[in-house]
């Protein structure tokens, strides 16, 4: 977990102190980490196995959960928890055993309090995580805006 | 003198039941409500008839399998968004994916 996306360029001593603020969560196969809507109260770290992150969608009449992205080992799920209103909006399972570290985003914003700089590294990797999905979400919304075009004002 | 009252008579009678009897013919029936809406709703199908595909064509494919069109659809527009992140270019950026959905 030393490699993950939230704890780069963290000395590992201070990864570990912050790694030891969270506890391990087992999800079975199929299990849901958390809901769409839910209060969103911690920030998960992937340590193995995948995680579906779903937005619900109308299928042929039927609200069918559609696959978003998927994530692995060492990736972030749920910075709603560090966000208001700290709502998750979007619903997380796994698809197979899977563990994840929940960090208490209370835990977090204390132990930041006190280390500041260790709470400014993580700042930025954090940034940098929702900057790179952000990038990628807009530039898959402009290819369905394109195809949209092609179809209608061809 | 009586012989022309009569006529007259006769003749006024004869006016009112030609004027009845035109009237009668060229009045208009008012439209019922259901007529109007019937009118409308044919109205309306001549501007927005969609195409209507038939049920056997439209659940062909069993939705298990067009959800997993989604899925395997959602991961290639991903990877062509990540190889566009990669190396930023309007040519990359609306690279053709396998996808069915959109082929």
């Amino acid at each position: 977990m030393m490699d993950a996306d939230l704890l780069k360029n963290l000395p590992p001593a201070e990864a570990e102190r912050v790694l030891a603020l969270g506890k391990r969560v087992l999800l079975t196969a199929g299990a849901e980490l958390f809901h769409l809507g839910d209060a969103a109260g911690c920030l998960y770290l992937v340590a193995r196995g995948r995680i579906r992150l779903t937005l619900p969608m109308q299928v042929r009449n039927q609200e069918e959960n559609i696959l978003v992205e998927e994530l692995s080992s060492g990736q972030t799920v749920g910075w709603s928890a560090l966000t208001p209103p700290y709502r998750f909006t979007l619903t997380a399972t796994a698809p197979l055993e899977t563990e994840v570290i929940a960090l208490d985003r209370e835990a977090l914003n204390a132990y930041f309090a006190a280390h500041p700089d260790t709470g400014y590294a993580v700042s930025l990797n954090l940034a940098s995580v929702i900057g790179q999905r952000l990038q990628l979400f807009q530039a898959m919304w402009l290819r369905e805006i394109q195809r949209m075009v092609e179809l209608r004002c061809a | 003198m009586e012989m022309l009252l009569m006529g007259a008579a006769l003749a006024m009678f004869g006016l009112a039941v030609s004027c009845l009897a035109f009237g009668a013919a060229t009045r208009e029936e008012p439209a019922t409500e259901k007529e109007m809406v019937k009118g409308a709703a044919v109205n309306a199908r001549f501007f927005a008839a969609a195409p209507v595909l038939p049920v056997a064509a439209h659940n062909r494919v069993p939705i298990e399998a067009l959800l997993l069109q989604i899925e395997n659809h959602v991961r290639l527009e991903q990877a062509a968004a990540a190889c566009f992140l990669e190396s930023p270019s309007a040519t990359v950026l609306h690279g053709r994916t396998i996808s069915p959905l959109v082929n």
